[in-house]
């Protein structure tokens, strides 16, 4: 039961970002990504989820062995997938509860009944410790950095995705909200899940302590190891994962 | 009463025989603007229509709301229903107000619409039968609305139709005006004049609902709302449906004080032409206003919407805006929004803006993502854009109303919006 990412090279229109990525993230197992600015994480994560303006021009994407290369994103998400995005998308009009209740619905055969969304909502509300009116608000129109985040993690803890990718979900959250995020992560995790956490910051990695950690350095993974690789990064920064990538190449 | 000389009746008798000549002496007119836009009529076989008259009685209407303060509806060329439940207001026909309201009638009647602005405001004041007038004496509050119904039932049908609302010092109204007509084949006609005066203090929520189904209706109008001393109106013009349209709509805040909130709406489909000018004119100082248009093209439609605030000299410290949005959900509809701007005083506050674009691919993928196909994707996006418009109804049922009819038309352009995308994936 897993997440494969296989030889995975990828383009935009003017050129290749990704040069053969692999990784595989097991259900129950919890995985860092990490890496210097444009490095492709981001774009690992939005072809993981089928964004149309990245190409896959080889390898592929597996979920439980199910090919996935060249599904929809909605199929993508039906199969269990989710992305919290580095940017979210603000949809004028739509409120976050109308939203919530419209991704919930599509997972699922029959429409969930009114109470019953109301009571999962009002659960995870509290989980993340969110107040106010924010349910009724516009998804993301006119959002804190911070209130775009918790939207994402309010649509993680809703949905409830079989393999979860977190693209810098602790950026621009203040240390009580990184605490409330991390809470409902870790209540999230368990044999049934995995996660894979991109983050430039060790910070979330010591409330949420990861399994595996990953180095992405110009569209390849370049060094993988347990915890503490987050932590001897942290210390030396990338500059030595460069010198010792060139020194093994030359 | 005997006509004397100068009834009112003889003078409406007047007005018709004036604008009778202006219509006789005017061609049938062309609208060209620079760049590709031309309204033209040359589809419109005129000799071929004629008002039709129908016999009393209540046609079945889904008007959003269930309730209302009076309904008065118009078949064709005559009045076929009246029901005024609340007995504060008068609702009556035209024809009739025009004998039983004299003194309302020469006051009010056309102050706002000369006979003479274009052939067929010209048609319109010479051949308007039937017709509906609405008064609201002042001081009183109407919780529910008073529904205009304007039906065209078939083919060949020319309808020419007048409606005259006065509402009284300090009343509080909800007007709403429809236009219907079944799914036939073939054309017909619909010129009308729509005339409101907000009296000093009035507030007034007005909607006007236009849905002319998927036969040929030509739609010809000019509405005028005039708002005196601190009076406010709330406009919201719905288009929904209609081989052509052509439509003038002025709001004018008349006096001090007064306060316009005009949003509009309309979503264009097959190969609808809809051409809209619209103006916010202020006469006078101290007015504020509130302008926001969106517009939804699909299928070959045509779609034109010009909105121009301006400011007279004589109306210093007027707050204004007005904004204007597209939406082109087909690689073959073509339409403008053009906003614009004449100020002929300092010291106001007046700004305006447009836009045309199309759909989104961020925004549709990030729903995607969240387990939404495609063409659901669209819908939510397309419903919440218009979302803004819709809210400010005010009114539950009929928003209702326009959210169904969206996402009827919606669902009718799916095909479009999927070709239309795959194309555009290609030439990236
Ligand atoms: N849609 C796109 N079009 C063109 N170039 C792109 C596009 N998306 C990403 N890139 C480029 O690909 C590279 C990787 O970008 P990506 O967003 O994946 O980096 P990242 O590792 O997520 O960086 P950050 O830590 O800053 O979020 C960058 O050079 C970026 O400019
Ligand atoms: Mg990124």
């Amino acid at each position: 039961m897993t997440l494969e990412i296989q030889n995975l090279h990828v383009r935009t229109e003017d050129r290749e970002i990704l040069h053969g990525v692999d990784l595989t993230v097991k259900r129950g197992e919890t995985h860092a990504l990490m890496g210097p600015n444009g490095s492709g994480k981001s774009t690992l994560a939005n072809t993981l989820m089928g964004n149309p303006t990245y190409e896959v021009t080889e390898g592929r994407v597996l979920l439980d062995g199910e090919d996935l290369t060249e599904a929809d994103p909605d199929e993508r998400a039906r199969a269990g997938l989710f992305l919290a995005f580095q940017y979210p998308a603000t949809i004028p009009g739509v409120s976050v509860a109308n939203f919530l209740r419209m991704a919930v619905n599509a997972g699922r055969e029959e429409p969930i009944k009114v109470k019953e969304f109301g009571v999962l909502l009002r659960k995870n509300v509290d989980l993340l410790k969110i107040t106010g009116d924010f349910t009724k608000r516009y998804l993301n129109e006119g959002f804190s950095g911070g209130e775009k985040k918790r939207a994402e993690i309010l649509q993680l803890a809703m949905l409830q995705p079989a393999f979860a990718v977190l693209d810098e979900t602790d950026s621009g959250l203040d240390i009580d909200a990184l605490r409330v995020v991390s809470d409902g992560v870790n209540a999230m995790r368990g044999d049934e899940r995995g996660f894979l956490i991109i983050t430039h910051y060790t910070r979330i990695l010591g409330y949420v302590r990861p399994d595996f950690v990953h180095i992405m350095l110009d569209g390849r993974i370049v060094r993988e190891g347990g915890a503490e690789l987050a932590d001897e990064l942290e210390e030396k920064g990338y500059e030595f994962v460069r010198e010792e990538v060139a020194g093994s190449a030359g | 009463m005997p006509a004397s000389r100068d009834s009112v009746g003889a003078l409406v008798e007047e007005r018709r025989k004036a604008a009778l000549e202006a219509y006789e002496a005017e061609p049938v007119p062309t609208w060209r603007r620079s760049g590709f836009w031309t309204t033209t009529l040359r589809g419109l076989d005129l000799d071929a229509l004629e008002p039709k008259r129908y016999d009393e009685g209540l046609p079945e209407l889904d008007l959003g709301d269930e309730e209302h303060a009076a309904l008065i509806v118009q078949c064709g060329a005559n009045v076929v229903h009246t029901d005024v439940v609340d007995e504060r207001i008068t609702v009556m026909p035209l024809e009739q107000a025009v004998e039983e309201h004299e003194e309302l009638v020469r006051e009010y009647f056309a102050k706002r619409l000369p006979h003479d602005e274009g052939k067929f405001a010209a048609g319109t004041a010479a051949f308007w039968t039937g017709g509906v007038f609405i008064h609201v004496p002042k001081n009183v509050q109407i919780e529910k609305p008073i529904q205009v119904v304007w039906l065209i039932d078939e083919p060949g049908t020319a309808q020419w139709a007048h409606t005259l609302a006065i509402v009284g010092e300090h009343s509080e109204v909800k007007i709403r005006e429809f236009f219907r007509a079944p799914d036939f084949e073939g054309q017909a006609l619909h010129s009308g004049a729509f005339e409101l005066y907000a009296l000093p203090g009035a507030q007034v929520d007005l909607a006007h609902y236009q849905d002319w189904g998927r036969g040929e209706v030509y739609d010809l109008s000019t509405r005028r709302v005039e708002i005196r001393r601190d009076a406010r109106v709330k406009w919201v013009p719905i288009h929904l449906g209609g081989r052509l349209t052509k439509q003038t709509l002025d709001i004018i805040t008349a006096e001090d004080g007064s306060d316009m909130k005009h949003t509009g709406m309309y979503f264009t489909e097959r190969d609808e032409h809809l051409d809209l000018f619209t103006t916010d004119k202020h006469e006078a100082g101290h007015t504020t206003g509130d302008t926001v248009w969106k517009g939804v093209l699909t299928g070959e439609s045509r779609a034109s919407y010009e909105g121009l605030i301006h400011i007279l000299p004589k109306a210093p410290e007027v707050d204004t805006y007005l904004q204007t949005h597209q939406m082109l959900l087909s690689p073959r509809a073509r339409g403008d929004a053009i906003p614009s701007l004449i100020v002929e005083v300092d010291n106001v506050k007046a700004s305006h803006g447009g836009t045309v674009g199309e759909l989104d691919e961020e925004q549709i993928f990030y729903m995607m993502s969240r387990g939404l196909p495609r063409a659901e994707a669209v819908r939510v996006l397309v419903e919440g854009y218009f979302e803004e418009v819709v809210q400010r109804l005010e009114d539950p049922g009929l928003e209702e109303l326009v959210r169904r009819r969206i996402a009827e038309k919606l669902k009718g352009a799916e095909d479009q919006v999927r070709e239309f995308i795959g194309e555009r994936a290609e030439a990236v």
